[in-house]
């Protein structure tokens, strides 16, 4: 087995505060007796003799007894749910699913390696038990992710498992990484989103150039849908690209508005897998 | 009707497979995540189904150009303007004297040559009138039956100035040129043309037999007599006896005129009053004729081998026309290799 190089982690940061008493990486929502410096509340309110805080005792002039609180470091989940429909073997500039599974990987390895649990849940038509893996901590997670998702055959056309996929998340907030090239009906991204929406959600779309700008000036292509839609012959011309370009743009744009309604902006996975790159988008939203 | 059959018939059950461009396509396939990307488009709905059409007419020309079709030979009849003529030459010797009764020389033309010549026209000259010729000097010939085969017929009558032959037998050679009317169609209008010099006796024993021949098959009756200057005319009465042996000429007139059949006698001295007396002839006969056309059988492959082969071509422009997104990523890729260096510089 070849040793895989090392690959920079997914630095993320959960939305808000996160609930939960296991320790972990996160700001949690819980104010503890460890961690770094929250705020100084009334003895009354947090009976705990050892953190009075002496400074802010003696400065009251009402003579109230103040206590500091800590914020606690909670840990969070960290769920990637797959589409694995048929359109997601697409290989243009890249494999689809090779780009996906390396993006599972490096989440589950950046997860566990700061105590957060990495579960993966792939979904077409229902949730698809082969690439179910429950969250856990543990640290070959990683290599369970890969091996998973490269044994997983993408042959059907839909990707309703969804919506049951986000009734399975049960129990205290996630982060979801929902990864899709999301050529869904509107109505259906909008209701996969809604049904997430408890979970901070970080859509990432899997692109390809050579679905967009790669497409070529002139000539003749005959288009075959993965998803058995049909064929179609197309003769590339410039007027026709551009036109192509244009409603490639809009699905992005339409995308990122349901997104953003529902949390995060899309992570545009395309070409080549950067962590640094997911990281930047994650910190930066 | 048309009637089109083939060769090798049973090689026609592969006809289906000019279905298959339905199924498969030539064209190299684009994988794609969604086709409802690609936007619609008619001009390329349109090179699709023609593309499509193209194998169609590719594996179905091929297949039933390999199954030999052609269409079957048949017999048609039609109706034309027309008329049957049936022309009886005078063979003898002196058809081959000129119309001064010598032997032509220089640029003289003679009996026969001219006869020859205006003749040829007339034969040419109406798509559908059917001709047959006979000659005659003692005996009968029959040259060409009634045919609707002009080649044939100007063929025979090039050959009516070759030397002749010596008597003139004008009662056998009627009834060979009577008989070449065959027994069809009342109402087709028929002429018999005779063109000769001279005339002889004709014998009342015979006499007899032509008048019931001429009465059955009642054609309109053309004389076109060659009259070599100073020789006497048709309505000549010899000096002396009045018999047919002193004046063939006069007798034979009077006999057709006897017939009670249409008869004109035209007496030519010269070239040009042959071609009149034959212009004369081509107005007169004007009626409708049924002629039947033969088509032979024809060979069809060639025409299923032409659509096949538009088809082929149309396919392999498809071919060459196509685009090759692999291609461009490669050379996509390279482009990226050497910008690269560049802006590592830049940046350095």
């Amino acid at each position: 087995m070849t040793v895989p190089e090392p690959m920079p982690d997914i630095v993320y940061r959960p939305r808000g505060r996160v609930p939960g008493t296991v320790a972990g990486a996160h700001r949690g929502r819980d104010a503890g007796g460890l961690g770094t410096f929250r705020d100084q509340v009334p003895f009354l309110r947090m009976p705990d003799a050892r953190r009075i805080d002496v400074r802010a005792t003696l400065r009251d002039p009402f003579e109230g007894t103040y206590v500091r609180r800590f914020e606690s470091r909670t840990s969070i989940e960290v769920w990637a749910l797959v589409d694995l429909s048929a359109s997601m073997r697409f290989s243009g500039e890249a494999d689809r699913m090779e780009l996906v599974s390396a993006l599972c990987g490096c989440l589950a390895a950046s997860a566990t390696r700061i105590g957060d649990a990495f579960g993966l849940m792939g979904c077409d038509a229902t949730v698809r038990e082969d690439v179910l893996l429950p969250a856990s901590r543990r640290r070959s997670i990683a290599a369970e992710v890969a091996s998973r998702l490269a044994g997983a055959a993408c042959t059907v056309d839909r990707a309703d498992g969804m919506e049951e996929a986000a009734r399975r998340l049960v129990g205290r907030p996630k982060i979801v990484f929902l990864i899709s090239d999301f050529r869904w009906p509107d109505a259906a991204i909008a209701n996969t989103f809604s049904s997430l929406a408890r979970h901070d959600l970080v859509p990432v779309v899997v692109a390809d150039a050579a679905e967009e700008e790669g497409l070529p000036e002139w000539g003749l292509m005959e288009l075959d849908d993965l998803e058995g839609a049909g064929r179609r012959v197309v003769f590339m011309r410039p007027s026709l690209r551009r036109r192509w370009i244009a409603r490639e743009a809009e699905r992005a744009s339409t995308l990122r508005r349901i997104a953003t309604a529902y949390g995060r902006p899309p992570f545009r996975l395309s070409g080549r897998f950067d962590p640094d790159a997911v990281s930047r988008h994650l910190l930066a939203s | 009707m048309m009637r089109v059959s083939a060769e090798h018939s049973w090689l026609l059950w592969l006809l289906p497979l000019a279905l298959l461009p339905l199924a498969v396509s030539s064209q190299r396939l684009t994988r794609v995540s969604s086709i409802a990307a690609g936007p619609l488009d008619g001009l390329s709905r349109a090179i699709g189904w023609s593309l499509r059409a193209a194998g169609f007419l590719a594996i179905g020309g091929l297949v039933v150009a390999l199954s030999g079709p052609y269409r079957q030979g048949e017999t048609i009849t039609r109706t034309g303007i027309g008329a049957q003529v049936s022309i009886l030459v005078d063979r003898s010797g002196s058809m081959n004297e000129t119309f001064a009764g010598r032997q032509p020389s220089g640029a003289e033309e003679s009996k026969a040559a001219a006869s020859r010549r205006l003749l040829a026209d007339f034969v040419g000259s109406r798509a559908h009138d059917q001709f047959a010729v006979t000659a005659f000097s003692t005996a009968p010939m029959l040259v060409v039956p009634m045919t609707d085969r002009h080649e044939a017929v100007r063929a025979a009558i090039a050959a009516i100035d070759r030397p002749g032959l010596d008597y003139t037998n004008v009662a056998r050679g009627l009834a060979m040129a009577l008989s070449q009317f065959g027994a069809n169609a009342a109402n087709v209008s028929r002429a018999l043309l005779i063109v000769s010099d001279g005339a002889a006796v004709i014998d009342p024993r015979v006499q007899g037999a032509l008048r019931a021949e001429f009465a059955r098959i009642r054609p309109n009756l053309y004389w076109l007599f060659l009259r070599t200057k100073g020789s006497p005319s048709i309505s000549d009465k010899p000096s002396g006896e009045d018999t047919p042996q002193a004046a063939p000429e006069r007798h034979l007139d009077l006999f057709f005129k006897s017939l009670g059949t249409p008869y004109r006698a035209f007496e030519a001295e010269g070239a040009e009053a042959v071609a009149d007396a034959i212009g004369q002839i081509e107005r007169l006969e004007r009626d409708p004729i049924p002629y039947t056309e033969q088509r032979p059988r024809r060979d069809l492959s060639r025409w299923a081998y032409g659509l096949s082969l538009i088809g082929l071509l149309a396919l392999v422009a498809g071919k060459l026309a196509e685009a090759d997104p692999s291609l461009r990523r490669r050379r996509g890729r390279v482009d990226a290799s050497v910008v690269e260096p560049a802006t590592s510089r830049l940046a350095a």
